[in-house]
C-alpha cells in the first residue's frame, strides 16, 4: 500500500535527526513456548543484524508481539517514538542514523549481496511456512499447539485456523503450496549449495566483516539448526554444508556470545548457545 | 361468555384494557373492536356481543437503510420473522457494511412470556466494528449473547445478561500511541451483567419532573482471558420551578476492579470521559490520562452536571417547536483516573476531589425521535489538568445517551 511506504520513508526521516536511543526495545513472541519457526528465523536475523552494527537494545518478549507490530509481522524495534517491523526497513532505518555493515562493499557486491537476501526470504522463509503450516505432520505437533498457547479456549482453534488460511493463502499465490514436501527440501537444498558457494572458506559472505546478508543467513540457518521438529531432515541439510554451519558458529561466537555478559542483550535464549555447543560434536 | 361489568363505561374500559393487551403482543397489525346488542338464545336482559376483529402481521419483513455515525456511514439491511411460533416470537437478522469496510451483523430471538412481569428473553449472535480515534484503536467484536428483562414493579426494569466475546483491537495507524498499540491483539471475554433501572421521568429527552437511576454490575472472567468487576451509576433528578424553567442535576460514575487471578483487561474496558454530551467544554474523551495524543482511559471516574432547562422565548406554549427545543445553561464537573481508595472516607473524598475537571457553558438542545438529543453549546473550561484535551468555544454534539 502506497500510504505505508509513505509513512515509512516519513517516519525513516524523522527518526534520522536523532541518534541511537538507548532505550530501544526488539519485540517478538514468547521464545520457550510460542514462537513459531519463520518468525524465530527473522527474530534471529534481525538481533543478529542489531549486534553486528553494535547497537544496544533489549529484548521483549509478548505473546501478542505479532499484532503490536505495524506490519503484523514480527520482530519489531521501538526506538523512541518510532516503530520499524522487519529487516528491510529496520536495516534503512539503522543506516539513516549512519550505521552501515554495507559502506566497504562496491555496487556490484552491493547487487550481489541484495540477490542473496531475496534468495533466502524467497526459498529459505518460504520453506520454514510451508514446514510450519502445510506439513501435516509439524502442523498438528508443533505449529497448532505453540501458536495457540497464548489464547484462551475456543478462539485459540479459530485463530490458528485463520492463520493457517493466510499462510496457506499467500503460499499458493507464490507457487509454494502444490509443492511435495521432498520438492521443498529440494529447494532449500540448492539454496543452501548456492549460499554455500558463495561464502566458499571466507569468514563472512564479503570478506572478514559481516553484512545484513550473514545476520539474515544465520538467522534462518540457525534456527533450521536449532529448532525441534517431528521430521528434522531440514537441520540435516544445512548441517551437510559445513561452511554454512561454521558461519552460524562464527556468528554466535563472535556477536552473541562476546555481548552476553556485556549486557546489551537480555540474555534470552540462553537455551540456543548450548544446542549449538551440541554442533561441534555432530557428524558433518 | 358472561363478563361481570354491569355498567357500559366498565364494559369499554374492560374492553380498551383487553385491545391494549392484544396489541401488545406483537403479533397483530391492527385490532378493531365491534359492539353489538347480543340477541342470542341465551341472552341476558341489556345483553352485548363484543367481537376483536384482529389481523396478523406479516410473518415476513424486510428493511434497508443507510446511517452515518462514528465517523463512517454504513448501509444497513435485514430481514424480520414474526410471531414465528405463534406466541410473538420474533427473528431478525441485520447486517450493516460501512464505508471503512468494516461488516457487522446481529441475529437475534426474542421470545417475550406474557406475563405479569413482561418477561422477555432473547439471544443473539453479532459481529461489531467500531473505531475508537480518540485512543487510536479499532475493535471487531464477535460475540454471543443471552439476556433476560423483566420488570419487577412497574417502571422498574431489570435485566440480566450473559456475554461472551471475542475482541480484536487493532491500531488506527502507525502513529498510536505506544501504550495503546501494547493492548493491540485478541482477547476473550465472558461476563455476567446485570442491571437496574428504574424511570419515573415525564419525558426522555427533556424531562420537566422525575428520578431516573440506573446501576449496572458486571463480573467479568467466568472464561477468557479478561476479568473485572465493573460498577456503574448513573443518576438523574429534575426539578419544575415556575415559569417553565426545570433544573436538572446528573451524576456518573464508575468502578473497575482488575481480578487477580491471571486475567487482565485492556482500554476497551476501561472508562474514558469528556465529550460534547458528556463533560462538556473538552474534546470527545480529553480528560484523563493521555499517551502521544491517545486517550487511555481509567480505571474509576466520576462526573456530575446541573442544568437549567428553558424553553425557547417568543414561542408560546405548548406547539410541536417549541416542545422540541430548550434553551439550557449548565456547569460539568468530573474526574477520572486510577484512583486508590481505602476505608478513610475523608481521605477518598479528597482523592476524587483532588485536580478535579470543571466548565460551564450554555446553549440550545433539540430532541431527535424523542429518544436522543442534539446540543449546540458554548463551553468554556475552567478546570483543566495536564494532559487533557480542552475545547474552549462552540460544540456540536449528539447522543442517546448524556449527562
Amino acid at each position: 500500500m502506497p500510504s505505508v511506504l509513505l509513512t515509512d520513508s516519513i517516519s525513516v526521516e524523522l527518526g534520522a535527526q536523532e541518534p541511537w536511543p538507548n532505550d530501544v526495545k526488539l519485540f517478538q513472541q514468547y521464545e520457550v513456548e510460542q514462537i513459531l519457526l519463520p518468525d524465530n528465523a527473522n527474530c534471529l536475523a534481525v538481533q543478529a543484524f542489531l549486534k553486528m552494527c553494535q547497537l544496544n537494545h533489549t529484548l521483549e518478549m509478548r505473546g501478542n508481539a505479532e499484532h503490536m507490530s505495524p506490519s503484523g509481522r514480527v520482530p519489531f524495534i521501538k526506538a523512541g517514538a518510532f516503530v520499524v517491523a522487519e529487516l528491510d526497513p529496520i536495516v534503512a532505518f539503522v543506516a539513516n542514523k549512519g550505521v552501515t555493515l554495507t559502506e566497504r562493499l562496491d555496487t556490484t557486491q552491493k547487487a550481489d549481496m541484495r540477490a542473496y537476501m531475496s534468495l533466502v526470504s524467497n526459498v529459505l522463509a518460504n520453506a520454514e511456512l510451508y514446514v510450519s503450516w502445510v506439513d501435516p505432520a509439524t502442523y498438528e505437533d508443533v505449529t497448532k499447539p505453540r501458536y495457540g498457547s497464548v489464547y484462551p479456549w475456543p478462539i485459540n482453534v479459530f485463530l490458528t485456523r485463520q492463520k493457517r488460511n493466510q499462510v496457506v493463502r499467500r503460499l499458493r499465490v507464490l507457487g509454494w503450496q502444490q509443492k511435495t514436501l521432498e520438492e521443498v527440501y529440494n529447494e532449500v537444498e540448492h539454496c543452501c549449495s548456492a549460499l554455500s558457494e558463495r561464502l566458499d572458506r571466507q569468514d563472512f559472505f564479503f570478506g572478514k566483516r559481516p553484512t545484513e546478508l550473514d545476520a539474515l543467513v544465520f538467522g534462518h540457518l540457525f534456527t533450521l539448526l536449532t529448532t525441534p521438529l517431528p521430521d528434522n531432515r531440514l537441520a540435516t541439510i544445512v548441517r551437510s554444508f559445513s561452511n554454512l554451519v561454521k558461519l552460524c558458529q562464527v556468528v554466535e561466537r563472535d556477536f552473541f556470545e562476546k555481548t552476553n555478559g556485556g549486557g546489551s542483550s537480555s540474555g534470552n535464549g540462553e537455551g540456543d548457545y548450548d544446542k549449538l555447543e551440541d554442533l561441534n560434536q555432530l557428524p558433518m | 361468555m358472561c363478563l361481570p361489568p354491569r355498567t357500559f363505561q366498565t364494559v369499554i374500559m374492560k374492553i380498551h384494557e383487553a385491545r391494549t393487551r392484544l396489541s401488545n403482543l406483537g403479533c397483530f397489525k391492527d385490532v378493531g373492536v365491534f359492539i353489538d346488542t347480543y340477541k342470542g338464545p341465551d341472552a341476558l336482559e341489556d345483553g352485548i356481543e363484543v367481537t376483536f376483529e384482529v389481523r396478523e402481521t406479516n410473518l415476513l419483513g424486510a428493511k434497508i437503510n443507510t446511517s452515518v455515525g462514528n465517523n463512517e456511514g454504513s448501509v444497513s439491511t435485514g430481514g424480520v420473522l414474526r410471531n414465528v411460533f405463534g406466541r410473538g416470537e420474533e427473528a431478525s437478522c441485520e447486517y450493516s457494511h460501512g464505508t471503512k469496510r468494516t461488516s457487522s451483523f446481529h441475529t437475534t430471538f426474542t421470545k417475550p412470556f406474557h406475563n405479569e412481569a413482561s418477561t422477555v428473553l432473547s439471544s443473539s449472535v453479532y459481529q461489531q466494528a467500531s473505531e475508537s480515534p480518540w485512543s487510536g484503536y479499532k475493535e471487531l467484536d464477535r460475540g454471543i449473547l443471552l439476556s433476560l428483562a423483566f420488570n419487577s414493579a412497574p417502571q422498574v426494569q431489570q435485566k440480566l445478561v450473559l456475554d461472551g466475546v471475542w475482541r480484536h483491537l487493532a491500531c488506527l495507524s502507525r502513529t498510536t500511541a505506544f501504550a495503546v498499540r501494547e493492548q493491540a491483539g485478541h482477547s476473550l471475554k465472558s461476563s455476567l451483567r446485570h442491571e437496574l433501572k428504574v424511570d419515573r421521568r415525564d419525558d426522555l429527552v427533556f424531562p420537566s419532573d422525575g428520578v431516573a437511576f440506573t446501576i449496572k454490575n458486571e463480573l467479568a472472567g467466568l472464561g477468557g482471558d479478561i476479568g473485572f468487576l465493573k460498577n456503574e451509576l448513573d443518576l438523574q433528578v429534575n426539578v419544575p420551578l415556575p415559569g417553565d424553567l426545570v433544573i436538572q442535576g446528573s451524576l456518573v460514575a464508575g468502578h473497575l476492579l482488575p481480578l487477580r487471578n491471571n486475567k487482565t483487561h485492556c482500554i476497551t474496558d476501561r472508562f474514558l470521559l469528556g465529550g460534547p454530551m458528556n463533560l462538556r467544554g473538552f474534546e470527545m474523551c480529553g480528560v484523563g490520562p493521555h499517551s502521544d495524543g491517545c486517550s487511555l482511559g481509567a480505571d474509576m471516574y466520576w462526573a456530575a452536571a446541573l442544568h437549567t432547562y428553558s424553553p425557547l422565548p417568543l414561542l408560546g406554549r405548548g406547539g410541536s417547536i417549541s416542545d422540541k427545543f430548550r434553551l439550557h445553561a449548565f456547569v460539568n464537573t468530573g474526574n477520572i483516573g486510577d484512583f486508590v481508595l481505602t476505608d478513610d472516607y475523608k481521605q477518598n473524598l479528597r482523592t476524587l476531589l483532588q485536580e478535579v475537571r470543571l466548565s460551564y457553558g450554555a446553549g440550545l438542545a433539540m430532541s431527535l425521535g424523542g429518544f436522543a438529543r442534539v446540543e449546540l453549546n458554548y463551553c468554556v473550561p475552567l478546570l483543566v489538568q495536564r494532559g487533557d484535551r480542552p475545547s474552549q468555544g462552540l460544540q456540536f454534539g449528539v447522543a442517546a445517551s448524556f449527562l
